[in-house]
């Protein structure tokens, strides 16, 4: 009881007298915390709890079949005759789009004959109509309706035949039949389920060597383990806005610490113990703490029906066309987010409160010494800040963890607590060497700011070190974004030499493939405008337990007219004139840090059913697709997998002839069907805005960061005023005029910005070398080449730093207001 | 006038009169026909005395004679029965399965020799007619040996059913067939041995519109000699005139049987719980030119299977005055409804 009470008068009732600082530091809190449990809810739905839009309809298989190019039929029969009593389900997968909803969703091939749909004709003929469809309950269709499919590059009308029981989605179904022939497949099948009791090596044995046989879920799984780095890293960027809070919530206790040594001194002399002291100030930590985690909690419900979107669409867009789960917001993710607001907090707590703890009574009941000098060693933390700076980079050098980047995170966290070291000798040495320049250009009211800043330097320390993160963190990922994009573009100039690209209208993903059917390329070659046609054709395979794409272009054409730059540096022309006729393949970037193969290994994948060595003769540089990609080319992917349909196509043109007229002649080539004609430059614009929507989530991630830094800013700031009422008292009394006071503030603010700004950008420069060279580079396989975004940058900081002078406004009117009388009245 | 005449191009063959047999080609596939089907049915007793009947049937209906531009394009739909009725048991099991020719899932083969749909077949050799099917709950490995040569039912070939051109079918049976093998229920083992039939038929059209239905029976007497008979019935109940039937005696010589040579009496009946039909599940059976009288009973009454009742039954009676015995099956149709070949 009596520690209640002490809990009580020594930290409740301050708390309640303040509560715009109160209510700051709890926001603090519950912003960090919301932004991490934004991130895991929508992570979990649309990567963590992955389901593939292709798990529709799956029911409860046992076994899928799977191949790369499309399984057989002769499979499906020879599974069929084994004497064990399986169900068997053929399916054809790819996508449609809704031509009035726009939207993409999965359009199935699945045999009706052998498990007819509840509803619809009950003929065998008219099942499989051309134009028979049954839709997936999520739809709303009706029997009857008639729907309008964009299907690879034709567009048609269909009737719905009947409306599919639970769990079918947003599926459209069809026979495997009509499915083939709109689909222009060759009459393979994506994967066969199983169900039944038989064992596996059975099941391989009569698929055949080049067949996957595995259990169900395995692709589901394997999609998972490739979304896992992706969804790490997520989840460390939703941390920053934590550790900035942190850095806020050390701020406040300490501030708190500070103000009431007196009190401290009081309760100590009065026979209180250290460790009730201690207890206290913990306790205001973890209230602080608690109040925030229960506030994060339904601020990260709400932002993470926002981030589930931004999350699905890089998921989409880098790796597999996924359906995002429901968000669920479980028991346990809300005991983590209070757990996490209060752990944080009270971590965060324990050095001022320690420090309060030590107080001896007599020292803080003496009078006159109403301002604690912090003894702030600042020499000897910037040895330990350089001793930490060389473990950040002894760390850097590090190989990563199981696919996971362990050690360069290790290295940022050093990297930012050896910043968070070195600002205060920084602080000093600022404002020593500007101290009087400042004064002499800015007046009385700078030189006040400059000495106040300098005067408490811990404070001020703990104020740049948590603007100064966000600041880095900012700085760092808008570095890595700003470079990796220029390297993209300069990347596309090489790569993209083709005058006109042509692909299907139904949109295409990293593991959608739709097709153009061979005659659109045939009819295009012909052309009088035309030099040349490259035909590109790309399959969703799995390798080595991981989804990756194999790609077929024509090497010749490749060779002539685009530069595809090599990390050997060898000359191009020499690696694609040994590919055609081949098993010669090469492998993207990712692809080869992913699988660790190199120029002159040999891999061995399956093609249609058969086992097949490909030599890798070099590795090429591509940021296109995270999955990584095998090329070889057509002559040798139509030996294997003879299907003419190509992917897309890139069109030269003769040198003689124009865009207008090139163009104007390839569409009047695929009139009539669903085909878009891109040029060069509308391709590249688009491929950049992909990215640009790719890197959205970290965009929203760094915001909320900065947002938190400059809510703390503010909390200090309005802290610092109600701490100096004593010293601005005694400046109104002297003759301060309130507008004086006002920019007094103000000047602080700006400071705090300026050195926030300094030291975020020369942490945020070295942690975006991290990123770039250690952390994307172990995580995504992507070489990036340095830039400087120095445009971005300078809009952010100029941003932030505004954003600092307006958060003071509000302090700066409270110190304006104060009673000069009754302040030093108090006296 | 040109349209029709693409038509009549398109259109499967009818059973016509004079059509000319030769075995073992006209055991397999006969896709210029639109309907045709292979029907396996017997009674068996394990070691023990265990009791069982089988069925095992392989469809095929023309649904399209459009030429395929895929292999999964639907020419012929496949369905195939089987059933085990455990009489010792009182369970009757069954599974049904519906597939395409596509590449081998299903299909009538004189060049392998087999009939089979998926993991059910019966390979046909000149001595044996090897039935495999498994299922789920329970499987069946049996080997059929032909103790009579095949039977061609009907007049001139064909066996009519209806008045018109083309109302028949093309109908052979195999009257008595030594069966032995293995059937194995939820992961037991029975030995078995008993007598089999053997129906194959195929046609375009057979039925009339105002026939919902037939009973048929396969009767194997223990004198050797078997009787197949058939009742067409209309909508109101009554026997259409061109029901019939054939009666083969010991020697394996065949008479045919027209519908003023039997009489048929409907005993006690059972009402399926699943389709509400009323299936009469006891008969009186009487030809008087071959001195036959015999009452038919199942001892197993739950024997229907997707809209129609098959299975294994009983008789004793009197043939030539005496007292006579013998076991098979009756197939009664169109009482739940009437009966759509093709469904």
């Amino acid at each position: 009881m009596p520690r209640l009470i002490l809990f009580h008068r020594l930290i409740l009732r301050p708390l309640r007298r303040e509560p715009a600082r109160t209510l700051l530091t709890v926001a603090a809190v519950a912003l960090g915390v919301a932004v991490v449990l934004a991130i895991e809810l929508a992570g979990s739905a649309a990567a963590g709890s992955f389901r593939s839009s292709m798990e529709t309809l799956a029911g409860a298989a046992d076994y899928e079949v799977t191949t790369a190019g499309g399984i057989p039929a002769g499979v499906l029969t020879r599974l069929a005759l084994l004497q064990e009593p399986l169900k068997l389900d053929p399916r054809i997968e790819d996508y449609a789009v809704i031509a009035d909803r726009r939207r993409t969703v999965p359009f199935l091939g699945v045999d009706l004959l052998a498990h007819r749909p509840p509803e619809g004709p009950s003929d065998s003929a008219s099942f499989s109509r051309q134009d028979s469809i049954w839709t997936g309950a999520d739809l709303g269709y009706r029997t009857g309706d008639r729907v309008r499919l964009l299907i690879n590059d034709h567009a048609n009308e269909y009737t719905v035949r009947g409306v599919l029981g639970e769990r079918s989605g947003e599926a459209i179904v069809m026979d495997l039949a009509p499915a083939t022939r709109i689909l222009g497949r060759a009459g393979r099948l994506d994967r066969i389920l199983i169900t039944g009791p038989a064992p596996l090596d059975l099941l391989q044995r009569a698929a055949g060597p080049g067949i996957t046989v595995a259990a169900y879920g395995s692709r589901t799984a394997e999609n998972r383990r490739m979304l896992a780095a992706f969804r790490w890293n997520l989840r460390v960027l939703s941390y920053i806005a934590l550790v900035v809070g942190a850095f806020l919530i050390y701020n406040t206790i300490s501030v708190s610490v500070v103000r009431r040594r007196a009190e401290i001194g009081i309760v100590r002399a009065l026979g209180a113990p250290r460790p009730a002291i201690l207890a206290a100030f913990l306790g205001e930590a973890a209230a602080l703490g608690l109040a925030g985690g229960l506030a994060g909690i339904l601020l990260g419900r709400a932002m993470a029906q926002g981030a589930v979107g931004l999350v699905a669409a890089t998921v989409g867009s880098l790796y597999v066309s996924s359906t995002p789960a429901p968000i669920e917001l479980t028991l346990a993710t809300s005991l983590l987010g209070v757990a996490l607001g209060v752990a944080v907090s009270v971590i965060s707590a324990l050095a001022p409160a320690w420090e309060a703890a030590q107080v001896p009574p007599v020292e803080a009941m003496s009078r006159g010494r109403r301002d604690h000098q912090v003894r702030v060693h600042s020499l000897r933390d910037l040895a330990f800040a350089a001793v930490l700076a060389l473990a950040a980079w002894i760390a850097s050098r590090q190989p990563a963890i199981d696919g996971k980047p362990l050690y360069g995170y290790l290295a940022a966290v050093t990297l930012i607590a050896a910043s968070a070291l070195a600002i205060p000798a920084l602080i000093s040495g600022l404002t020593i060497a500007g101290a009087a320049p400042l004064g002499r250009l800015f007046g009385a009211e700078a030189l006040l700011a400059v000495r106040s800043l300098a005067g408490s330097m811990r404070r001020t320390a703990v104020l740049v070190g948590a603007l100064s993160t966000a600041i880095a963190m900012m700085a760092a990922v808008g570095i890595m974004v700003g470079s990796f994009r220029q390297t993209v573009l300069l990347w596309m100039q090489d790569r993209l030499q083709a005058d006109l690209y042509l692909r299907p209208a139904s949109p295409a993903g990293a593991d959608r493939h739709p097709t153009l059917a061979p005659e659109v390329a045939d009819r295009i070659e012909a052309l009088p405008e035309i030099a040349a046609v490259d035909r590109f054709r790309a399959y969703e395979i799995t390798y080595q337990g991981m989804p990756a794409t194999l790609g077929a272009g024509d090497a010749r054409i490749v060779a002539r007219y685009g530069a595809r730059p090599f990390l050997s540096g060898a000359n191009p022309r020499s690696i694609f004139a040994a590919m055609p006729g081949r098993d010669n393949v090469i492998v993207s970037e990712p692809f080869a840090n992913k699988h660790h193969v190199r120029a002159g290994d040999t891999i061995g994948i399956a093609l249609a059913g058969r086992p097949v060595r490909l030599n890798i003769l070099d590795v090429y540089y591509d940021y296109s697709n995270e999955r990584g990609y095998i090329i070889m080319d057509r002559s040798t992917l139509l030996k294997y997998l003879p299907d003419p349909a190509v992917s897309n196509l890139a069109v030269y043109l003769k040198p003689a002839a124009s865009l207008e007229s090139g163009r104007a002649a390839v569409e009047r080539a695929v009139a009539g069907r669903k085909v878009v004609v891109l040029t060069n430059r509308s391709l590249r614009e688009e491929a950049i805005a992909i990215f640009d929507r790719t890197f959205s989530i970290t965009y929203a991630l760094e915001a909320v960061a900065v947002f938190v830094a400059i809510m703390g800013v503010a909390g200090a700031l309005l802290a610092l005023v109600i701490d100096r009422r004593r010293e601005f008292g005694l400046l109104r009394f002297l003759g301060g005029a309130t507008a004086q006071l006002r920019r007094v503030i103000l000047f602080e603010a700006a400071l705090l910005g300026l050195l926030a700004n300094v030291a975020g950008l020369i942490l945020g420069v070295l942690l975006s070398l991290l990123l770039i060279y250690v952390i994307n580079k172990q995580s995504f396989g992507w070489t990036i080449q340095f830039h400087w975004p120095i445009a971005v940058l300078l809009g952010a900081i100029t941003l932030v730093y505004a954003a600092t002078v307006i958060a003071a406004i509000y302090p700066a009117r409270i110190a304006a207001k104060l009673n000069p009388i009754e302040v030093v009245h108090e006296e | 006038m040109k349209s029709s005449a693409l038509a009549l191009l398109m259109a499967y063959r009818l059973a016509l009169p004079g059509y000319h047999y030769e075995f073992p080609r006209d055991h397999f596939n006969h896709p210029e026909f639109q309907t045709e089907w292979w029907y396996y049915t017997g009674n068996l007793r394990a070691a023990d005395g265990h009791r069982f009947g089988f069925e095992l049937t392989f469809f095929r209906h023309g649904v399209s004679q459009d030429p395929a531009a895929t292999i999964w394009d639907v020419n012929d739909a496949w369905l195939a029965h089987l059933a085990l009725s455990d009489i010792d048991g009182q369970r009757f099991r069954h599974a049904e399965r519906l597939n395409r020719q596509a590449a081998g899932l299903a299909g009538a083969d004189l060049a392998e020799g087999r009939v089979w749909n998926g993991n059910w077949s019966a390979r046909i050799t000149a001595n044996a007619h090897e039935l495999t099917a498994i299922d789920a709950a329970f499987r069946i490995h049996l080997t059929l040996t032909p103790q009579k040569p095949p039977v061609i039912h009907g007049a001139n070939g064909v066996s009519q059913k209806a008045a018109g051109e083309g109302r028949a079918s093309h109908y052979i049976s195999i009257t008595r067939l030594a069966a032995a093998g293995a059937i194995t229920i939820e992961g037991r083992a029975y030995k078995v041995e008993g007598l089999a039939w053997m129906d194959h038929e195929f046609f375009t059209h057979q039925l009339a519109p105002e026939q919902t239905g037939w009973d048929w029976f396969s009767l194997q007497f223990e004198d050797n000699s078997e009787l197949m008979l058939f009742r067409l019935r209309h909508k109101d109940g009554s026997s259409d005139p061109f029901s019939a039937g054939t009666y083969i005696d010991a020697e394996g010589r065949a008479r045919r049987l027209t519908r003023d040579d039997f009489t048929l009496q409907l005993g006690a009946t059972w009402t399926s719980p699943e389709t509400q039909a009323r299936y009469p599940i006891e008969w009186r059976i009487e030809v008087p030119s071959l001195g036959l009288d015999a009452q038919l009973g199942t001892r197993l009454r739950e024997q229907e299977l997707a809209k129609y009742w098959e299975g294994a039954i009983e008789l004793t009676g009197r043939k030539q005055g005496r007292p006579i015995r013998g076991s098979g099956y009756l197939e009664m149709t169109g009482y739940a409804g009437p009966v759509r070949i093709g469904d």
